[in-house]
């Protein structure tokens, strides 16, 4: 919240006092085996609600019951579907029915076994109107579940459903033998969880931190890190200061602290390895086509061209992002080689404007269209690199005459007031992505009634036609070919402007090693289970 | 015995009045904070594409949400009236106020009893060094009217009250923290806190409360010490001062024995008024030192419209507002003969 002032106190004090005081004492360079022990301090922003994850809607709770809790299926580094506690899976001919088979032997940390029965469990608790989840939408599709035998677990679709391997992929399995008789929307089990993966949790404070200790149970193998503490604190500045004082081994940073501050400082380059990876999501200027000129395809491909991406990468993340042509991620199979983003021509783009029909007949810098001036308002929510993007995207329309207001309101109103509403000419927002190409949601002409996420108002017969194929086609390579041509007509199209994919930063105490750089598509944190602390470089614990 | 009765009378006077005054209370916040638009559905999941607009629904309709407000508001009065402030929207549902226990044993925390206690103990604390150092300040100001140590003080106790609270402790905590291990930067306890004997813990703690209270008796100086220094300077200036002085008392019992008792009558009021805002956290000063006090608790609880959380804080919050204006009337009443005899006729 505070790290714009943070860069303040630094320089404050690298005028005023000398250096540490207290030099690195630990060499982190040089080649270490990996071993098993240690402990891990991370920081968390917000503090976990709910381990229960279909429960849970934060950020927080998830990345700590992705700790403890296994699924069936999950996504390997380069985002392939790979087995979990399932060993394989089939999928019928007709593309309706898929078979899990689970592998032998498994348990849950309390030694109980782990069968099929424990996943038709979860699967009816995830479809029960009483539980409280928003993510049942995916598993009622199931027209029937049943568990064959203790290794063997069976859906069955009404219709070829194709992102339902991506739901079991992200279902996280509860065990049956403690819920039972627990009612989900308030148990114990949230707070005080039981689960299968690598960690256990053995202690929860209130507001101050949450500790993991390895399960030796864990029917994934045993991590080499023994013990994972986050610590909850709600300031980024203050985490940075917790970070450089050595206090936690890592964080998410910001492009100032990972291009400017960090590398200026011998010190901190010393005992901090930076690392970046691509994210879900991507930021976008979208258009409410219901709206003149919006409605018009080359008034948006005119400020397509209007706008250059790579200076808002370089603006607003210091370079430290991507420009996408489609709305998937960069280097997986969804996202099409061939497409690249509009480049920046500003001629084109007059050109274009003037073939839609906008001239600066009063000679006042801004064109006109049957008399009416072409200005619009661009909303965003309480954003500081959206802001900014604003801004600039200001700058250049003003260059081809298209004057911009710029409004910023807070998340709730925005939502409620303005998008569930239609009331705006165009927003500049981001999407984050399951792993799953479907974009029905999104896209599909049928998606737009108020709280749904067509809320640009796009229609288009053949991405309709296209989306609809997507989602009943189970075969990666097929789905592949549908998702390549519904980007490229969306590319053309425009009715969304791709703005930037910014990646996710982290700074990391050297101590930490193993960790896999450049990332690979899944991020760094896919082999966390296999980083380990040299007991050399290890802080000066407390016995656990 | 006649004013004791008398007293006693007003008091259960008073007593009365506040019941309509906090359902007036409780009315006007509830309908305000419904007023912002969205509701918890629409933190939690809203550009979700996974989470659809039917499951939001369903979730409106567990929590209540779809009723008309004022069939929303009887239903939270009623349950207020037997004291149960309800279970939080957020998904860990835990109870707003106090712990409760379910059929196994297993106890779920209050958010209010978690996070009450931390942030009386920082207000507590720096109300008491607010108050002593106010008044050490303001006596030494006003003794020395516009000489050097009364401009100094001046001048220092408002900086203290305009510097930006965050920066000098981001400054304080890279400084003692950072630079020198003097002091931990952020949060209550070091790891290990468990394992550590009593003592240790004492001085664990007190290690990690000095910046958090320092920076929040700060602002607080410059008032204080104004009112005590303006008092001082009216007092001295009063007849009995004069008689004082003229029989020839020491100018030290002068001030100390006559004028300051009187320039601390008006301070009752002040602490009076300060009770409902002993429980009331900075959000700015809990996130930077990660403390996890009511201000935060108050702060996300609106953000996410958490409405059970909203309502139970300003619940406390009104009925400690209206105990305070009536200990801050006590306190006047008992002090000064003059009050007392107001009331009684």
């Amino acid at each position: 919240m505070y790290s714009r002032y943070l860069l303040l106190v630094f320089l404050l004090f690298n005028v005023t006092s000398c250096s540490d005081k207290k030099e690195s004492f630990y060499n982190y360079e040089g080649t270490f085996n990996s071993e098993k022990g240690g402990t891990l301090i991370d920081a968390m922003s917000g503090e976990p609600s709910n381990l229960i994850s279909m429960i849970a809607g934060d950020s927080a709770s998830s990345a700590i019951s992705g700790n403890i809790f296994n699924k069936l299926i999950k996504y390997d580094k380069n985002l392939e579907l790979a087995p979990e506690l399932a060993d394989k899976w089939t999928i019928s001919g007709d593309q309706k029915t898929i078979t899990f088979y689970l592998k032998r032997n498994l348990q849950w940390a309390d030694g109980h076994s782990l069968t099929s029965d424990d996943v038709l469990f979860t699967w009816k608790l995830v479809t029960d109107d009483k539980t409280r989840t928003p993510y049942g939408s995916d598993y009622k599709l199931v027209d029937k579940a049943e568990a064959l035998d203790p290794y063997t677990f069976r859906v069955n679709y009404k219709k070829a459903y194709a992102p339902a391997l991506d739901s079991w992929a992200s279902l996280q399995i509860l065990p049956k033998h403690i819920l039972k008789d627990e009612d989900i929307n308030h148990t114990f089990f949230s707070r005080k969880p039981t689960g299968s993966s690598y960690y256990k949790l053995t202690q929860w404070i209130n507001g101050e931190k949450l500790s993991l200790e390895a399960s030796p149970s864990s029917v994934m193998g045993e991590p080499n890190i023994n013990q994972l503490t986050s610590r909850f604190i709600p300031d980024t500045s203050s985490q940075f200061l917790e970070l450089i004082a050595d206090n936690i081994d890592l964080m998410n940073i910001n492009p100032i602290q990972f291009a400017r501050v960090i590398p200026s400082r011998p010190d901190l380059k010393n005992k901090l390895a930076l690392y970046k990876e691509l994210g879900n999501s991507y930021t976008y200027l979208g258009f409410n086509l219901k709206h003149s000129p919006f409605n018009d395809i080359k008034v948006r491909q005119a400020i397509n061209y209007a706008l250059d991406k790579q200076e808002i990468i370089d603006g607003v993340l210091l370079g430290l992002g991507e420009p996408v042509a489609s709305p998937y991620k960069p280097g997986t199979r969804w996202s099409d080689q061939n497409l690249h983003p509009y480049p920046y021509n500003k001629n084109l783009a007059l050109k274009l404007l003037h073939e839609a029909g906008f001239n600066d007949s009063n000679h006042d810098g801004i064109l006109e269209k049957d008399g009416k001036p072409f200005t619009f308002e661009i909303l965003t929510n309480q954003n500081k690199q959206r802001e900014m993007t604003a801004v600039l995207i200001q700058r250049r329309l003003k260059d081809v005459g298209i004057d911009v207001k710029i409004r910023v309101i807070e998340w709730a109103s925005f939502v409620n007031q303005f998008i569930k509403t239609g009331d705006f000419d165009a927003v500049i927002l981001g999407w984050s992505l399951s792993l799953d190409p479907d974009q029905y949601n999104i896209w599909h002409s049928s998606q737009q009634k108020p709280g749904q996420f067509n809320f640009i108002g796009y229609i288009n017969k053949e991405v309709d036609q296209l989306l609809e194929e997507g989602r009943t086609e189970l075969n990666p390579d097929k789905r592949e070919k549908i998702y390549h041509a519904f980007s490229k007509i969306l590319l053309k199209e425009s009715p969304v402007i791709y703005l930037y994919a910014g990646y996710g930063l982290t700074a990391m105490n050297k101590r930490i090693k193993g960790i896999e750089s450049p990332a690979p598509p899944a991020g760094i944190a896919y082999n966390s289970y296999e980083w380990f602390i040299p007991s050399t470089l290890r802080r000066n614990e407390m016995a656990p | 015995m006649k004013w004791l009765h008398k007293m006693l009378n007003y008091l259960i006077k008073r007593l009365l009045w506040m019941i309509p005054m906090l359902i007036g209370i409780s009315l006007i916040s509830f309908f305000i904070m419904h007023l912002a638009p969205g509701d918890i559905t629409a933190s939690e999941s809203a550009f979700n594409p996974k989470a659809s607009e039917e499951s939001r629904q369903k979730l409106r309709a567990l929590y209540n949400l779809d009723k008309p407000l004022m069939t929303q508001y009887s239903l939270w009065l009623k349950r207020i009236v037997k004291l149960d402030f309800g279970n939080s929207f957020a998904s860990h549902q835990r109870p707003v106020l106090w712990e409760t226990k379910d059929a196994k044993g297993n106890v779920s925390k209050g958010m209010i009893q978690d996070a009450l206690p931390i942030t009386l103990m920082i207000n507590l604390i720096g109300l008491l060094i607010i108050f002593a150092l106010s008044i050490f300040l303001g006596v030494v100001s006003a003794v020395n009217q516009n000489r050097w140590p009364d401009r100094l003080i001046t001048i220092i106790v408002f900086v203290g009250f305009a510097v930006p609270g965050f920066w000098l402790a981001l400054l304080l905590m890279y400084w003692t923290g950072v630079t020198h291990s003097w002091l931990p930067i952020s949060g209550l306890h070091s790891a290990g806190f468990e394992k550590m004997s009593h003592i240790a813990q004492y001085a664990d703690l007190f290690k990690h409360l000095i910046l958090p209270v320092s920076i929040s008796s700060l602002g607080g100086l410059a008032s204080i010490s104004l009112y005590v220094r303006n008092g001082m300077l009216d007092v001295l200036q009063q007849d009995f001062i004069t008689t004082a002085r003229a029989k020839g008392l020491p100018e030290n019992k002068v001030i100390y024995g006559h004028a300051l008792r009187n320039t601390l009558l008006p301070l009752i009021t002040i602490i009076g008024l300060s009770i409902p805002g002993l429980i009331g956290g900075s959000v700015i000063g809990e996130s930077i030192f990660a403390i996890s006090g009511m201000g935060k608790l108050f702060f996300d609880a609106v953000l996410m419209r958490d409405f059970p959380v909203v309502m139970g804080i300003l619940t406390i919050g009104s009925v400690l507002t209206l105990f305070g204006n009536l200990i801050a009337d006590i306190g006047y009443a008992w002090a000064d003969p003059r009050i007392r005899r107001g009331i009684s006729n």
